[in-house]
């Protein structure tokens, strides 16, 4: 009975903005040419000690100049790209994975299997994250697969309850009454009348939660917990740089700008996802 | 109201039955042997059996779990594998001043957040508001490390202002240089004003759209009693009760911001213990801090009820 | 200031238009009228004719609306000219409003009784103490009991009602020149509604505003304002004396629209008005109502039409309004109607559906997940009906009466917990995943809310095709075309098989919902609220829809509706719900004759309507607690009989005129009750 909802009233993007955008848009296919190539294109091996070239800074020859040991700095954070993203990526994945399908069936079954659900969900979720994967690292050993497997199980329960939550929505609709009355069978349900509605949440879950999983890879690589050295993955450089601070503070400022624009670029994409999904389907997704 | 609270405290402790059986689990479930590991790939046969035995490790499961938790709870957190030491009073001491920490990074950071996240949505989409909102999502983008360093390239290496460290030496107060708690809480403020600013925008812009704001603005009401009374107060109400979640975001932070300032905190704590493979300190670090967590949440959502008149009858 | 006779409020050729460029959309377009101090002026209009955006702007308040023409004055006052300190002290002030959602309009936060005091403390610049007095003083002009206590609540401890006669008590508040009610009794229970509409009524001969009376519903405003204005795609196309324009419309779209209400008082075939609203991002430069008006010739696509003065103050902005009167009047539609099957076999006496002590109960639990306390409500408790093969049970009740609750048991979507159902000769199981496909087939049901039943990721193909190929109706290759006649069937052209449910418009998502069903080739439909989420006008296609299909293919349907006018429209019987029980059903024609069941008869008497004078509400004591024995209904009967009603409860016996009633006084008594009633009412 309202009148008409006001419009809209934003102006087109400029040119700047659209540059911007397109920008957002190139970043993950630069990420993925980093993870699968970074290590066939660095300059100079990652790893080679090279004693007549130690800490040179930032030129010409050594981009972003070099470590105490002599190795390029601009190889170790292009060869970094995979011991850093790669697990972040798997991580990721494995978490949303496994969220979904949690949440998909706690939201949709309700009653005493969602408590249950939500409540085992609850336990998890009194951790924070950083310290469970630590705690799951340290007992399981520090290797790639635990490091994805850690990850991935810090965020099953922090998608679950995402999903959850809007598949507890979109059960609310009507159309599924209409497919329950009819006599649809859950599964069909779940899979072709929830699910397709979902699967903008789900990107942008993934988008914001890729960050955050660089973020804690970053961190435990900091922490010196998953990745050892002489692996070049970006928080070890940082690790390793830091009592030259003083000294040659290349060393850490340089990584740090990486895993800081990679970082604020995946949540800037996902921003940029979400805003182009929830157009159409506002009232679903809201 | 008592009772909602009377029943919360029930579910939380429910919830760290939960964590203390998950803690215990995941160190002595899973695939890998808990004396290899802490002994490493090299030990002799002898050195694990021995190990094994100390930990008790022959024994059910559920029994050694049953003596743990109630070791816990009557305040015995076990021996130190490292230093022979009783883990408790050294845990206190960490959490303690990790608390302290944490604390004062909140006062910082709680009204400064929940200003800013005011002014962005009262000014939404203004230069202003877009300017702090990047300026926010960038601090929160980025790992603690990364704030703190630069914090102390900044401060410390350039302007020789501030200590880089806030190591203290035994026997010493972390009072005794209060200069040294600077930077550290400036690193958890940060990022916990960049999630609360955050928080706060959304909710105040939801607020503002409501109708219950449009009848306030239709009422003639001054623009300052609009954003105040009508949209801030329920506004706060989700606000709270993400600054529960912030805290123990801000808990998680600490164990990289300890290490960045090697700050004596219960972070530094547990990376310690995984370093020197002590697994006894390691479960119950994580379980106070767990703890720890919950009370935080429990306060908040108290707090958010107890701005929630339709929860509050 | 005040003093200025003649024109409170003078709205001239007010225009407002929302966004920029191509796309603008041109919501309000010259709309002019005055009000006058102490007079009530009603503006109609269906969804997307801008009346919410003129009530708005009358507070120059448009949120993304840009005024592109146009003067409003209050008092005297230019609205549009004021600098914001001076709004600010026009609004609430000079100027106040009632919201169509009260519960969403009052701050959940603040008491009630805070939230008027504000505003007098504002305007009127009382201290605390004395704006506290003057808002408990308010909340008991607007009849509410207990005010001082009142006061003291929040808004979510006070019933849809209340809340809304709190909303008025905050309009009142600083006695405004203007009191703008946008749909204030839209989504209230009838019996609430009619009682909201007496205080408005009795409120009207205290203040001395002029009042601005918004609503899609002809029948409350022709019983409140002396004048009316039609507002249609953002244009006034009518304007005069309330009793004129509804008894001799001057504009086709206004006797469209009275020809397409469905009417409680007698029997009405409805004729909905053809097409759909026109663009609005590019007005034509004819009269706006051209491609739907059934006197339309060329000439009224040329140019906007004038305003014609038809007699005294009734305008029309119409070429022909003498052609209007010629219109075939609603009532002239054939009544089509299923003839009943002769009873020639026993298969064909049974009942299509036999509902037999049907309950159900709903256990929500209160706090917190596992351990909170579980709180009880009896949805349904024993109701017994049966649905003849081929025709139309209606059930009719208010919020909280149980009827969707019953529809979703027929489907299974909801177990009932005792009694049974039964459909023909065989038993139906509690939920539709217990049923065999065929009797899953053979029961559809069409949804209240058109929007949420229809998946919006799916295209019309997906969606309609899905029956086909679930109970196995049409092989793969043949469903598209399949789909292309269901669509036709409900007069949906093919190319909308395309589209995704967010391209149709209100009516269209319906129908391809109905087409949806009959995908099925179902026996029985339960129509759960098919229509009241619609305007009127498409309210009125849709359910002659629904009965040209039953006329073609003998369908039988449930029909679920708070709406009596509906209901007396579309079905052969009634049964009317309280608190999850019958109390009376019979045959349409009977009930509806009378005497009725005093709840029927408060329900009927609290109903407005264009041309019946409506009783006023009895006074309605507090929900009912439910002391769980005795008469539901009794705690509000007139007709009590203390010492039995509170006692005994009433058996659903038969009165011997065909019907089934719950009552402990005979039929003859409730015929002298009312008797008695209407011609007191009538003094």
């Amino acid at each position: 009975m309202a009148g008409p909802a006001p419009g809209p009233t934003a102006t087109p993007p400029g040119i700047g903005a659209r540059l911007g955008r397109l920008g957002i848009m190139l970043f993950p296919a630069l990420l993925l040419f980093l993870v699968a190539f970074g290590p066939l294109v660095t300059p100079f091996s990652a790893t080679a000690f090279d004693p007549a070239a130690t800490l040179r800074p930032p030129g010409p020859t050594y981009l972003l100049g070099t470590d105490e040991f002599g190795r390029d700095l601009f190889s170790r954070i292009v060869a970094g790209a995979q011991p850093t993203l790669l697990p972040a990526l798997a991580s990721t994945f494995i978490g949303i994975l496994f969220g979904t399908a949690t949440g998909l069936a706690a939201g949709f079954l309700g009653g005493r299997r969602d408590e249950v659900i939500m409540r085992a969900m609850d336990v998890l979720l009194s951790f924070p994250a950083l310290i469970l994967a630590m705690l799951i690292i340290a007992t399981l050993g520090a290797n790639m697969v635990t490091l994805v497997f850690a990850i991935g199980f810090v965020f099953w329960p922090r998608s679950a309850r995402l999903i959850r939550s809007a598949a507890m929505e979109l059960a609310r609709h009507e159309f599924v009454d209409a497919a329950r009355a009819r006599g649809e069978g859950t599964a069909y349900i779940m899979f072709r009348e929830i699910l397709p509605n979902m699967w903008g949440i789900i990107v942008v879950d993934f988008t914001l939660r890729f960050a955050s999983a660089v973020l804690l890879v970053a961190s435990l690589s900091y922490l010196g917990i998953g990745v050892s050295p002489p692996t070049p993955a970006w928080g070890l450089l940082v690790k390793e740089g830091q009592p030259l601070l003083q000294l040659a503070p290349w060393v850490v400022i340089f990584p740090c700008i990486v895993i800081a624009v990679v970082s604020v670029g995946s949540v800037m994409f996902g921003e940029v996802i979400r805003r182009r999904l929830t157009l159409p389907d506002r009232r679903i997704l809201a | 109201m008592v009772n909602f609270v009377v029943r919360r405290l029930a579910f939380m402790v429910v919830i760290l039955v939960g964590v203390s059986f998950l803690t215990f689990l995941i160190v002595n479930v899973l695939p890998g042997d808990v004396a290899t590991t802490i002994l490493g790939d090299f030990a002799s046969p002898e050195q694990v059996e021995a190990l094994r035995e100390r930990l008790d490790l022959d024994r059910p499961v559920l029994q050694r779990y049953a003596e743990w938790a109630a070791g816990m709870v009557g305040g015995d957190f076990g021996v130190s594998l490292k230093s022979n030491q009783p883990i408790g009073p050294i845990l206190w001491n960490r959490l303690a001043n990790s608390l302290v920490l944490a604390a004062m990074g909140m006062a910082v950071a709680i009204p400064i957040g929940i200003a800013l996240g005011v002014v962005t949505a009262v000014h939404r989409d203004s230069l202003l508001d877009r300017a702090i909102t990047a300026t926010v999502v960038v601090i929160f983008a980025l790992p603690e490390y990364v704030t703190g360093l630069a914090l102390i390239i900044v401060f410390s290496l350039e302007w020789n202002l501030l200590p880089a460290s806030s190591l203290v030496l035994p026997g010493q107060s972390l009072w005794a240089n209060p200069m040294t708690l600077i930077l550290p809480v400036a690193v958890v403020a940060l990022g916990m004003l960049a999630y609360l600013c955050q928080v706060t925008r959304a909710s105040m812009i939801a607020a503002l759209n409501s109708g219950y704001v449009r009848t306030a603005v239709l009422k003639g009401l001054t623009r300052r009693r609009i954003v105040v009374t009508h949209a801030l107060r329920n506004a706060m109400i989700p606000t709270l009760a993400e600054i529960g979640l912030g805290f123990g975001y801000s808990l998680g932070g600490l164990v990289v911001i300890e290490t960045v300032f090697s700050y004596p905190g219960i972070g530094q704590f547990l990376v310690q213990s995984i370093q020197n493979r002590d697994i006894p300190g390691l479960q119950a670090g994580v379980l106070v801090v767990a703890a720890a967590y919950g009370i935080g949440n429990l306060v908040a959502d108290v707090g958010s009820l107890a701005l929630n008149p339709r929860l509050r009858s | 200031m005040t003093g200025a006779p003649g024109h409170n409020l003078r709205v001239e050729g007010l225009s407002i238009a929302y966004g920029s460029g191509p796309r603008t959309l041109h919501a309000v377009r010259d709309v002019s009228f005055t009000i006058a101090r102490g007079e009530a002026y009603g503006l109609i209009g269906e969804s997307g004719s801008g009346k919410t955006t003129v009530a708005f702007a009358l507070l120059n308040y448009l949120r993304g609306g840009v005024i592109r023409g146009g003067t409003i004055e209050v008092a005297g006052e230019d609205v549009l000219a004021m600098a914001p300190a001076a709004l600010r002290d026009f609004r609430g002030n000079r100027a106040a409003m009632v919201y169509q959602d009260p519960m969403s309009s009052l701050n959940p936060a603040i008491i009630v009784g805070e939230q008027i005091a504000e505003a007098l403390r504002r305007h009127r610049g009382l201290d605390r103490r004395a704006a506290w007095e003057r808002a408990v003083d308010l909340l008991a002009l607007v009849d509410l009991p207990g005010p001082a206590a009142l006061a003291r609540r929040h808004p979510h401890q006070l019933s849809g009602g209340q809340q809304q006669r709190v909303v008025i008590a905050l309009a009142l508040s600083c006695e405004p020149d203007l009191l703008i009610l946008d749909e204030p009794t839209t989504g209230l229970d009838t019996t609430t509604q009619a009682v909201v509409l007496d205080l408005i009524g009795e409120l009207r001969q205290r203040v001395r505003a002029s009042i601005l009376f918004i609503s899609h519903n002809l029948g409350v405003v022709a019983e409140t304002c002396e004048r009316i204005g039609v507002l249609y795609a953002g244009e006034l196309v009518e304007e005069g004396p309330c009793a004129t324009v509804v008894s001799r419309p001057g504009h086709p779209y206004t006797a469209g629209l009275l020809r397409s209400m469905p009417r409680a008082d007698r029997a009405a075939a409805l004729r909905p008005i053809p097409g759909s609203l026109p663009d609005l991002t590019r007005p034509p430069a004819g009269c706006i109502f051209a491609d739907r008006c059934e006197v339309a010739s060329a000439a009224c696509r040329e140019g906007r039409p004038g305003v014609r003065r038809l007699a005294g103050d009734h305008l029309a902005r119409c070429l022909f309004p003498e052609r209007v009167a010629d219109l075939p009047a609603g009532d002239a539609g054939p009544l089509a109607r299923a003839q009943g099957p002769a009873p020639d076999d026993a298969a064909a006496s049974l009942p299509k559906l036999a509902i037999e002590g049907l309950g159900v109960t709903f256990r929500q639990r209160r706090g917190l997940p596992l351990i909170g306390r579980l709180e009880e409500t009896r949805a349904l408790d024993g109701v017994s009906l049966a649905v003849p093969r081929g025709q139309t049970l209606a059930v009719v009740g208010e919020s909280g009466s149980g009827k969707s609750t019953l529809a979703r048991s027929v489907v299974g979507l909801i177990a009932a917990e005792r009694g049974g159902l039964r459909f023909e000769d065989k038993a139906l199981a509690p939920r539709a995943a217990g049923r065999e496909p065929d009797l899953l087939r053979r029961i559809q049901i069409i949804f209240q809310n058109p929007d949420g039943a229809l998946n919006p990721q799916r295209r019309v193909l997906d969606i309609v095709g899905r029956p086909l190929r679930l109970y196995g109706r049409a092989p793969a290759a043949a469903i598209p075309a399949r789909v292309e006649e269901l669509l036709a069937l409900v007069r949906l052209g093919a190319r909308f098989a395309a589209r995704f449910p967010h391209e149709l418009s209100g009516g269209e998502k319906q129908r391809v919902n109905i087409a949806r069903v009959l995908a099925a080739d179902p026996e029985l439909i339960v129509c759960d609220e098919p229509t009241s989420a619609l305007d009127i006008s498409v309210q009125a296609g849709v359910l002659n829809q629904l009965r040209e299909l039953q006329a073609e293919s003998g369908l039988t349907y449930l029909f679920i509706s708070h709406d009596l006018a509906v209901v007396r429209t579309i079905s052969d019987t009634v049964a009317v719900l309280y608190l999850g029980r019958v109390v009376e059903t019979g045959p349409t024609a009977t009930v509806f004759a009378g005497p009725h069941h005093p709840y029927t008869d408060s329900l009927l008497a609290a109903l407005p309507e264009v041309g019946r004078p409506r009783r006023p509400a009895v006074a309605v004591p507090p929900l009912p607690g439910g002391t769980g024995r005795g008469c539901l209904f009794a705690p509000r009967c007139p007709q009590r009989i203390p010492g039995t009603c509170d006692r005994l409860v009433p058996p659903l016996a038969a009165t011997g005129d065909g019907r089934l009633m719950a009552c402990h006084v005979p039929l003859a008594g409730l015929a002298e009750a009312q008797r008695a009633r209407d011609a007191g009412g009538r003094d």
